[in-house]
């Protein structure tokens, strides 16, 4: 369950405040894959990173038992002056990996994300589509309840982009995703659910369909 | 589940080992260079002020005491300035939950104190290889009066870095405070040898006090009779629990205003 309360998030922009959430108070059931719908500038960022406890309410609260990853985006959340490997181990280090589990995780994000020599290169000479598939294959490595992510998806070539979602789907098997994404297709194979947020209203659609409908219609 | 405890040291451990990793790891000659950046102010300094004026104080290596006191200084200075840095630096970092702003000062000032301590220990050598007397008198109280000033900088480097990321005209105004403190903080003279009247005027520096007091217990031949201890428990709790204040009920704004 994701319970928020009362919640009121807004940016002040010179003299006005544009509201992402207006007084939102709704529990979102546990279990399900969740697509976050909503038209660009919406928010819905802003909603994944206060999903992902980096980001707080002005007012109200958000609130759940479950773990959620840092939220994946196109930035990454890399440090840029630091490698692929070592940002790998920095990771690996807050969430209390031991050595051996950092030289697992080393293979593995490596192998997947497919970055031959780049792993040993600067984030900061990595395209925004590396840094991406760096996030994603990183996250696989972990156990969250929610995997939040920001259209990371669609990175990479077509086989790449096959594998992730054949890694996601594997992974949802345990976990649960909250997936923003603009790819429709994508939504529909792994969300079971969807919300839909403009205006600083969100609304909760039991299946992904509707959710598109609602979206598609007011855009 | 890890407790809050561990997670702290998780955290400050992968901090520690990014900023070492940043700091050593990057040039071919990294390690060396750490170092040898600490050093080179202090030979320069230091020879300096040896050419220009060479006054002796008696019962005293001078040199040893130069060395021990810009030591000191720049492990503070520094201990300072990359603490101001560290949410900057760090930015990116924040987008894992367990990382906060107060994890990342805790580990520059850990990396500082490395540094500072490889550093005291290439002066120390070369110091014995040459025939210097690197003597001390009290250890024991030299390492306290170091452990201080360290807490002092911490303290001074956590309320710096909380100001300077909603006021950007602290960080302005700090680098410039901080340049003449070379000169007002009794490095390359002792506070007994000035006219009474500079005297009171250098001890309101609580640097000056510091370094008196690490010169006092170091050198036989000094003493740490111009040490305000209360002043510079002064200087070191108050910024502390100001800077934890703010830093506290200031922390959402702050890895906001960072974003």
């Amino acid at each position: 369950m994701i319970k928020l309360t009362n919640v009121t998030k807004y940016y002040k922009t010179k003299n006005k405040k544009k509201y992402i959430l207006n007084d939102v108070t709704m529990s979102i059931p546990t279990g399900k894959n969740i697509a976050i719908l909503g038209a660009n500038g919406a928010g819905k960022s802003t909603l994944l990173r206060m999903l992902g406890q980096i980001d707080y309410p002005n007012v109200g609260t958000i609130t759940s038992d479950k773990s959620f990853s840092w939220p994946m985006g196109l930035s990454g959340g890399f440090q840029g002056s630091m490698t692929g490997r070592n940002n790998v181990k920095f990771v690996c280090r807050i969430y209390g990996k031991d050595d051996e589990n950092i030289k697992e995780a080393i293979e593995f994000v490596k192998d997947f994300s497919e970055l031959g020599d780049y792993f040993e290169m600067p984030i900061k000479k990595y395209s925004s589509g590396m840094k991406s598939r760096l996030s994603f294959a990183l996250s696989l490595f972990f156990h969250f309840d929610y995997m939040i992510i920001d259209e990371t998806l669609s990175v990479g070539d077509k086989a790449f982009q096959k594998k992730s979602k054949d890694a996601l789907r594997k992974k949802i098997e345990k976990s649960n995703a909250i997936l923003v994404s603009h790819s429709m297709g994508t939504l529909r194979e792994i969300c079971d659910v969807s919300i839909y947020l403009n205006n600083g209203e969100l609304k909760y659609f039991d299946n992904v369909e509707d959710g598109i409908k609602c979206y598609e219609s007011l855009k | 589940m890890r407790s809050v405890l561990s997670i702290f040291f998780n955290v400050v451990t992968a901090l520690f080992l990014r900023e070492v990793q940043t700091r050593f790891g990057t040039k071919k000659l990294g390690y060396f260079w750490a170092i040898f950046d600490a050093m080179l102010m202090i030979f320069i300094f230091a020879g300096l002020k040896m050419a220009i004026a060479p006054k002796s104080l008696p019962g005293v290596d001078f040199a040893v005491f130069l060395s021990s006191g810009f030591l000191a200084f720049y492990l503070w200075k520094n201990i300072v300035i990359r603490s101001m840095n560290a949410f900057s630096s760090n930015k990116a970092l924040f987008v894992y939950k367990q990382v906060t702003p107060f994890d990342t000062i805790v580990a520059r000032v850990l990396l500082e104190v490395l540094v500072s301590s490889l550093a005291t220990m290439v002066f120390l050598f070369i110091g014995w290889y040459f025939g210097f007397d690197i003597s001390v008198d009290n250890f024991l109280m030299v390492i306290v009066s170091v452990i201080w000033l360290v807490v002092f900088g911490f303290g001074f480097g956590l309320l710096s870095a909380v100001l300077s990321t909603f006021y950007e005209t602290y960080y302005k105004i700090l680098n410039v405070a901080l340049s003449p403190l070379l000169f007002v903080s009794a490095l390359m003279y002792t506070v007994e040898s000035l006219p009474v009247a500079l005297r009171e005027i250098v001890l309101y520096n609580p640097l000056a006090n510091f370094i008196e007091m690490i010169h006092g217990y170091y050198f036989k031949a000094l003493d740490t009779r111009y040490v305000d201890y209360s002043y510079m428990l002064y200087w070191t709790i108050i910024p502390l629990f100001l800077g934890l204040f703010l830093y506290q009920n200031g922390k959402r704004k702050l890895i906001m205003s960072l974003k």
